[in-house]
């Protein structure tokens, strides 16, 4: 890295991450590191690895090697479930498919991102104290939704389904965001509002931010790095001006047979784990 | 399992005779279809020949049947049905109450064995099987069993009732937990929340239309078991009903017979009502 800033700025830290189904190497001796306010988005093929790495770095899928540090957490290695919700806390997670509880009013979603920074006691009981119901409703003002606060979140559109997902991130307060291909369910205007709000909302909370993408031009256009993987590794990693025409077809040129032969058995193994 | 099945439903398998392999599961199948056919042929002329039983003595004596109704059960006699509606409210409150106890411990129960919720399959396993236990046994036989140690009454009724109810419910309630999905509970993970409020705060909300939709047919069925566990010993109703059928009162049977047939056909209409209403939501 020949960034300006210091390594005292580094938020999180990837050394060597690996993930194996079976045989077949997902996630391939992957190393990075991301700094407080940087925006990082990471392009490549599906079954790239994207995703995978971004499960690791909160624990949602368990790697098979290397170090990930996040707030002096490893998070590859065991910990005690404390340990691992109080950090998981500290990283907002933004998915493809929004996954809301939609019988749920818009208002009921985005308290859930307190659940991890409450008592048991007090989450089960969804006794929300006044301070954070008050930050949700500044949140969703803030994302355009004060008019939805009390619908079901069934009855919202897409572009709205996935805000409420950024909301109930952002009501984690956390120093990390992470969004998994938070457009790709989205048409291309909705798309953009969406880039928008998460880039405004993690450059104004001063949120470091990754987001996976498959759109090389947002890629280009809103971040302050980018990482490419190409068949589980980690192929570019830079400014986001260095990325060449060249460049592009090296992280996206395997051909299409190689690629979808591996994805299918990366696909393949995760089915026989998974039963 | 489910690897094996996408191995097969490959478009470019490595088999040489790929365009043929159609064909043949399909040539397969039929020739299973025949088999199974016969089989059921073959078993249906061995057990009549085994039984001497004539399928059509149900039409020979039909005018038997008319003749034992018009002149033996009609008209009902309401008059002498002493205890009709004492006994028949202690048949509905038996039926909803294990529907109740039952619904509390299934609804407990549930969440070890969801594979979405349970802290280990292991669990899932052992408390699924011991539903299926309860379930598969037919109550009538939890019945005799507990008359056999408690003698007859309401509360063996009840006890009976509530063994396959918990049964019931618990695998039902379970399938409930396991189609709420895994999306949102990762989403819940994510935040930090802990095991108890993932559940409360995601999981029970979601999956309430069908735990109350299960509980409503559970009430129906209860309902109409709690008629004949009744007859069997269980208290209620249905022993009244066993007692006069059994000293030849067939008039006042019919009058049991009557409302007990109404009040089930009742209940059912309403749950079916309000299992339509809550789904929909």
């Amino acid at each position: 890295m020949d960034s300006a800033t210091g390594t005292s700025n580094v938020l999180l830290s990837v050394k060597n991450l690996s993930k194996h189904y079976g045989s077949t190497k997902a996630v391939d001796d992957v190393s990075f590191d991301i700094k407080k306010g940087e925006i990082v988005t990471i392009i490549g093929r599906s079954g790239a690895g994207k995703s995978t790495v971004m499960r690791c770095v909160n624990r949602l899928v368990h790697s098979s090697g290397g170090k990930i540090t996040f707030d002096n957490v490893d998070m590859a290695s065991r910990m005690p479930g404390k340990t691992l919700r109080k950090t998981r806390s500290n990283i907002g997670f933004v998915f493809q498919h929004f996954n809301l509880v939609y019988r749920l009013t818009v208002f009921q979603n985005v308290m859930h991102g307190r659940l991890g920074h409450m008592s048991t006691f007090d989450a089960t009981l969804g006794r929300y104290s006044e301070s954070d119901k008050e930050r949700a409703f500044e949140i969703l003002s803030s994302l355009g939704l004060e008019e939805q606060i009390y619908k079901r979140a069934s009855d919202l559109s897409g572009g709205q389904k996935q805000r409420v997902g950024i909301a109930r991130a952002l009501m984690q307060e956390p120093s990390l965001l992470m969004c998994d291909e938070p457009i790709a369910s989205l048409d291309p205007v909705t798309s953009r509002t969406i880039m928008d709000i998460i880039v405004d909302q993690a450059k104004k909370r001063g949120i470091a931010c990754i987001i996976n993408l498959h759109q090389v031009d947002f890629a280009k256009e809103y971040s302050t790095r980018i990482l490419g993987m190409r068949a589980g590794k980690l192929v570019f990693d830079d400014l986001p001006e260095l990325l060449t025409k060249e460049k592009i077809d090296d992280v996206y040129g395997v051909s299409a047979l190689e690629e979808g032969e591996r994805a299918y058995a990366v696909g393949m193994e995760a089915m026989a784990v998974v039963g | 399992m489910l690897a094996k099945f996408f191995h097969r439903a490959r478009p470019h398998g490595s088999k040489k005779d790929g365009y043929r392999a159609v064909p043949d599961e399909i040539k397969k199948q039929r020739r299973l279809y025949y088999i199974v056919i016969a089989i059921i042929a073959l078993a249906f002329i061995a057990t009549t020949v085994n039984t001497s039983f004539n399928p059509f003595i149900i039409f020979f004596n039909m005018e038997n049947f008319i003749a034992f109704i018009v002149n033996d059960m009609i008209p009902p006699n309401f008059g002498r049905a002493v205890g009709l509606w004492d006994s028949l409210i202690q048949t509905i409150s038996m039926a909803f109450l294990a529907t109740f106890v039952g619904g509390i411990i299934s609804f407990c129960l549930c969440f070890l064995a969801s594979f979405q919720t349970s802290p280990s399959s292991v669990v899932v396993r052992l408390v699924r099987g011991l539903a299926s236990l309860q379930r598969n046994v037919p109550t009538i036989i939890w019945l005799f069993i507990f008359r056999m140690t408690f003698g007859i009454g309401i509360t063996i009724g009840f006890v009976a009732l509530l063994f396959n109810t918990v049964g019931f419910l618990t695998r039902m309630f379970a399938e409930v937990v396991d189609e709420v999905g895994n999306e949102s509970m990762e989403a819940l993970d994510s935040t930090g929340s802990a095991y108890l409020p993932k559940l409360a705060q995601c999981v029970i909300p979601a999956a309430i239309p069908g735990f109350v939709s299960w509980l409503l047919f559970s009430v129906e069925i209860n309902i109409r078991s709690a008629g004949i566990v009744g007859a069997m010993g269980g208290g209620g109703i249905g022993m009244l009903l066993m007692g006069h059928l059994n000293a030849f009162r067939y008039r006042t049977a019919f009058a049991f017979i009557l409302v007990l047939a109404a009040v089930i056909i009742i209940i059912g209409v309403i749950t079916d009502y309000l299992r339509e209403r809550v789904l929909s939501k």
